[in-house]
């Protein structure tokens, strides 16, 4: 269910929802979020990069974090401000190593079709960090000029 | 499950398939299934020369490179080609941060995407 809640120390006013692990729940989540940065007055520019790393961040933890089990869920967290939007995905699976994902853009994974999530990811994000043993990510966009 | 013919369109330009999408954006489970399904079933046609206009797409997700890089690959395997056209500059970025632009003829425009398989097929 969602809820929105102040994290002990934060003033800042985060929302969090509870989700299954259905592909189809994204798209509800997202439209939010970019209805919020809209009303921010955050750039198109800005709302590609979040729409992208929120898509791909849920998308992560469903399929390859949940294994598509619909007896997990996924909890997200955001919060979006003036200054910056936070994301965090947990995910109920196994955990992963970040740093053990294989560079899609390295020539011998060029033709690979998956594995390009992270890095869209991290291209399009300030940060990204992985917490526990990469069952959430958390990630921040901060609004530049 | 969404149709194929909710997500594209096909045109048939001198035996080049020209695919126009018709969403702004492919981002459901439903259209990205959709859509490689449909580039996949027109692959294993006798169409061996396929063009994907993004021509009003606004977002597009790493699940679509990946439809996009299987169908590339099945083509290939029969001497055909995908290539792509109309893409924006937002989603155009996603190619080059992935290095997709090297592996992918990306062209500015659909017709002169169907135009360099024609110029092939003359020379």
């Amino acid at each position: 269910m969602p809820s929105t809640r102040r994290p002990s120390g934060d003033s800042r006013a985060w929302t969090e929802k509870t989700l299954p692990t259905h592909l189809g729940a994204i798209r509800a989540v997202e439209a939010e979020l970019m209805a919020r940065l809209l009303d921010l007055g955050y750039d198109e520019e800005h709302r590609f990069a979040v729409r992208l790393a929120i898509e791909e961040a849920l998308v992560n933890a469903m399929k390859h974090g949940n294994r598509m089990d619909p007896s997990r869920q996924v909890r997200l967290r955001y919060c979006a401000s003036p200054e910056c939007v936070e994301i965090s995905v947990a995910d109920e699976g196994a955990g992963f190593d970040p740093a053990a994902v294989p560079d899609p853009t390295a020539d011998e994974n060029l033709r690979k079709p998956c594995g390009r999530g992270i890095m869209l990811m991290r291209a399009y994000m300030d940060e990204v960090s992985y917490s526990g043993s990469g069952q959430e990510v958390h990630m921040v966009k901060y609004r530049t000029p | 499950m969404a149709e194929a013919s909710d997500i594209i369109q096909v045109a048939d330009r001198d035996g080049v398939a020209l695919v126009r999408i018709r969403s702004s954006a492919i981002l459901s489970e439903a259209e990205v299934e959709a859509f490689g399904e449909a580039l996949a079933a027109l692959a294993e046609m006798p169409v061996r020369r396929i063009v994907v206009s993004f021509l009003g797409v606004h977002h597009l997700t790493s699940l679509v490179l990946g439809s996009l890089i299987r169908v590339k690959k099945l083509l290939a395997e029969s001497g055909g080609d995908l290539r792509l056209a109309d893409i924006e500059p937002h989603v155009y970025e996603m190619f080059t941060i992935t290095r997709l632009d090297r592996m992918f003829r990306i062209f500015e425009r659909g017709d002169e995407a169907v135009a360099s398989f024609r110029s092939e097929a003359e020379a």
